[in-house]
C-alpha cells in the first residue's frame, strides 16, 4: 500500500517549516502527504430496503472510495426523493449505523460481502 | 486463526494478562481526563455579558462527549457571564466548537479523542508555535472557541443533543461488535435497561456502571490464552456470571479469539484509517502495535530492521503505547468507552 515516492520537489517550499527542521520531520511529512492521498478506486454499494422503506429501481452503485458515509446517505436520500427532515436510517449489515464521517473505503474494507458494502435503509429505527 | 502457535518467541504470557490488571488498565484508560479551555466567540457575546469572564475551564473525562458537557457551560455562562434576559434568547441547539485553528469539533468525538487528534496535529505544524518537547505531548489546556449561533450543520453532521450523541456511541458499539464476532448479537442481547445502563455510565463518568454492561460485549485478557489447548478448568477464570454465557465456551470472551480487533488509525489532520485486524499472525504469534504499524504505515514506522531515526510516534489515551502491545490486548484492556481502540499518529521532531 502507497509505495510510491511522492513528486514533492515543488511542494517542499509550501510546507511551513523552517530551514531547521530535521531531515527525519522532512522524511516523515513526506510520508504523510503519500498517506493522505485520497484513494480513487470505486466500490459498489448494495442498498436494501427494510420494512416500508420504498425499493429503489436501481440497487447497485459504484461510489468513490473516498467518499464518506455521509455522502452515501445524502445521495441515497436524493433517490428517494426524501425532503429534508424526512426520516431516513442507514445501516450496514443489517447491524448497525456507522459514524457519517466514516469512509466508504473504511467501511468497505471491513465489512463487505462478495464485494458489496450492503447499506440497508429503513423509514423507522431498525436497530437502534 | 484461533489456534495458538505451541512456539512463541515472543510475547511471553505478562503479567499484564491477567484480569485484575484487566481492570487495573480499563480504569486507568476511564479516569483519563484532558484539559480545556472553553471561551465564547467574543463577536457573539450577548449585550451586557460579562466581559473578561468568558473563559471557562474544565478538565474533561476523555471518555465523555462534547454534548455532555454542554449544561455545565451553559450554568456557568449564564450566572457568570451573560445577563440575564440575553442569556434566555440564547438557544442551546445551536452551539458549537472550534479549535483555535478553526477546525470543526465533532460531537461524536469522544472528548479525549478530539484532544489527541490535536496533539498529533500539532506536531506537523512549525515547532515554534506549540511546545519543543520532542514527543510534544503537552499537557495544557485545549482551546475551544464556542460559538453561541449559526452552526455548519452539515458539517457537524450531528445535532448536538445528547440523545443523537448516545445513538452515535451506540453505532459505535454496535460495529465494534461487529467487527470483533462478525454479528452484532452481544449488542442487540442486551435489556433495554442494560442499554440504558452503558450510557448512563458514560453521563455520570461512573465506571462500575459502564462496565457491569460493558464487560456482557468487551473481551477480556485470560490467563488461559498461552495454554494451548486452554484446560477446561480455566473456564472458572473468567469469573463472570453464568446467566450471562449460556454457551460458556472457555474462548467465548477471549480478547485473542475474536475475528478482528477494532482499531483505528488517525493521522495529523487526516485520513482516518481502519481495516481488518486480526488478533494473531498466521504463524499463532499475537499480532503487535510495531507490526501493525510498520504494514500499514511503512514510510512513518519502517519495518525491522531499520536503523535510521524515529519518524513517528503512535499514542492513546495520551501516552504512547509501546511497540510490542498485543493489538488483542490493546482491544481488551485499552479501548475507549466506545469499543474502538484509537490509535493517534504523531511526528517525532
Amino acid at each position: 500500500m502507497a509505495s510510491g515516492s511522492p513528486d514533492d520537489s515543488g511542494r517542499q517550499a509550501a510546507l511551513p517549516w523552517t530551514p531547521d527542521v530535521s531531515e527525519s520531520a522532512t522524511e516523515a511529512l513526506q510520508a504523510l502527504d503519500t498517506y493522505k492521498k485520497k484513494d480513487p478506486s470505486k466500490v459498489v454499494v448494495r442498498f436494501k430496503a427494510v420494512g416500508n422503506a420504498p425499493i429503489m429501481r436501481q440497487n447497485f452503485y459504484k461510489i468513490t472510495a473516498s467518499n464518506r458515509f455521509q455522502a452515501v446517505i445524502q445521495f441515497l436520500r436524493k433517490e428517494l426523493g426524501w425532503k429534508a427532515g424526512d426520516p431516513l436510517f442507514t445501516y450496514i449489515n443489517l447491524a448497525f449505523s456507522p459514524a457519517p464521517d466514516d469512509t466508504v473505503s473504511n467501511l468497505y474494507k471491513s465489512f463487505a460481502t462478495e464485494g458489496h458494502l450492503i447499506v440497508n435503509y429503513s423509514t423507522t429505527a431498525a436497530w437502534g | 486463526m484461533s489456534a495458538y502457535g505451541t512456539t512463541r518467541h515472543h510475547g511471553q504470557p505478562s503479567a499484564n494478562s491477567t484480569p485484575a490488571s484487566t481492570t487495573l488498565f480499563r480504569r486507568l484508560t476511564w479516569e483519563g481526563t484532558v484539559p480545556l479551555e472553553i471561551r465564547v466567540d467574543s463577536k457573539e457575546l450577548p449585550a451586557n455579558s460579562d466581559r473578561g469572564l468568558e473563559c471557562y475551564y474544565i478538565q474533561a473525562p476523555r471518555v465523555s462527549y462534547l454534548p455532555l458537557l454542554m449544561p455545565e457551560i451553559r450554568r456557568f455562562l449564564m450566572d457568570v457571564v451573560f445577563d440575564e434576559a440575553a442569556g434566555k434568547m440564547l438557544k442551546e441547539e445551536e452551539w458549537w466548537f472550534e479549535s483555535e485553528e478553526g477546525t470543526l469539533l465533532k460531537w461524536h468525538w469522544p472528548i479525549g479523542l478530539i484532544y489527541d487528534n490535536h496533539i498529533i496535529s500539532a506536531s506537523i505544524r512549525p515547532p515554534s508555535q506549540t511546545s519543543t518537547s520532542h514527543y510534544n505531548l503537552q499537557v495544557t489546556p485545549l482551546k475551544l472557541i464556542l460559538h453561541l449561533a449559526s452552526p455548519p450543520t452539515e458539517k457537524l453532521l450531528l445535532s448536538p443533543s445528547a440523545e443523537s450523541c448516545k445513538q452515535a456511541f451506540m453505532g459505535q458499539l454496535k460495529e465494534a461488535d461487529f467487527i470483533r464476532w462478525g454479528n452484532t448479537k452481544r449488542m442487540t442481547g442486551l435489556r433495554k435497561q442494560d442499554q440504558d445502563g452503558i450510557w448512563e455510565g458514560i453521563k455520570e463518568h461512573n465506571f462500575d456502571d459502564y462496565w457491569r454492561v460493558a464487560s456482557k460485549v468487551v473481551p477480556t485478557t485470560a490467563p488461559a490464552r498461552s495454554n494451548s489447548p486452554p484446560p477446561s478448568t480455566n473456564t472458572s477464570m473468567h469469573a463472570r456470571p453464568p446467566s450471562t454465557d449460556p454457551q460458556s465456551a472457555p474462548d467465548r470472551d477471549n480478547a485473542y479469539n475474536v475475528r478482528s480487533v477494532p482499531v483505528r488509525l488517525y493521522l495529523p489532520d487526516g485520513p482516518v484509517m481502519q481495516d481488518v485486524v486480526s488478533p494473531t499472525l498466521e504463524d499463532g504469534s499475537p499480532h503487535t502495535l510495531v507490526h501493525y504499524l510498520s504494514t500499514h504505515l511503512p514510510l512513518l514506522f519502517p519495518p525491522v530492521p531499520y536503523s535510521g531515526p524515529e519518524l513517528a510516534y503512535a499514542m492513546m489515551h495520551g501516552v504512547l503505547v509501546p511497540p510490542d502491545a498485543e493489538m488483542a490486548w490493546l482491544g481488551a484492556c485499552m479501548a475507549g468507552a466506545d469499543g474502538w481502540v484509537s490509535l493517534c499518529v504523531g511526528i517525532v521532531r
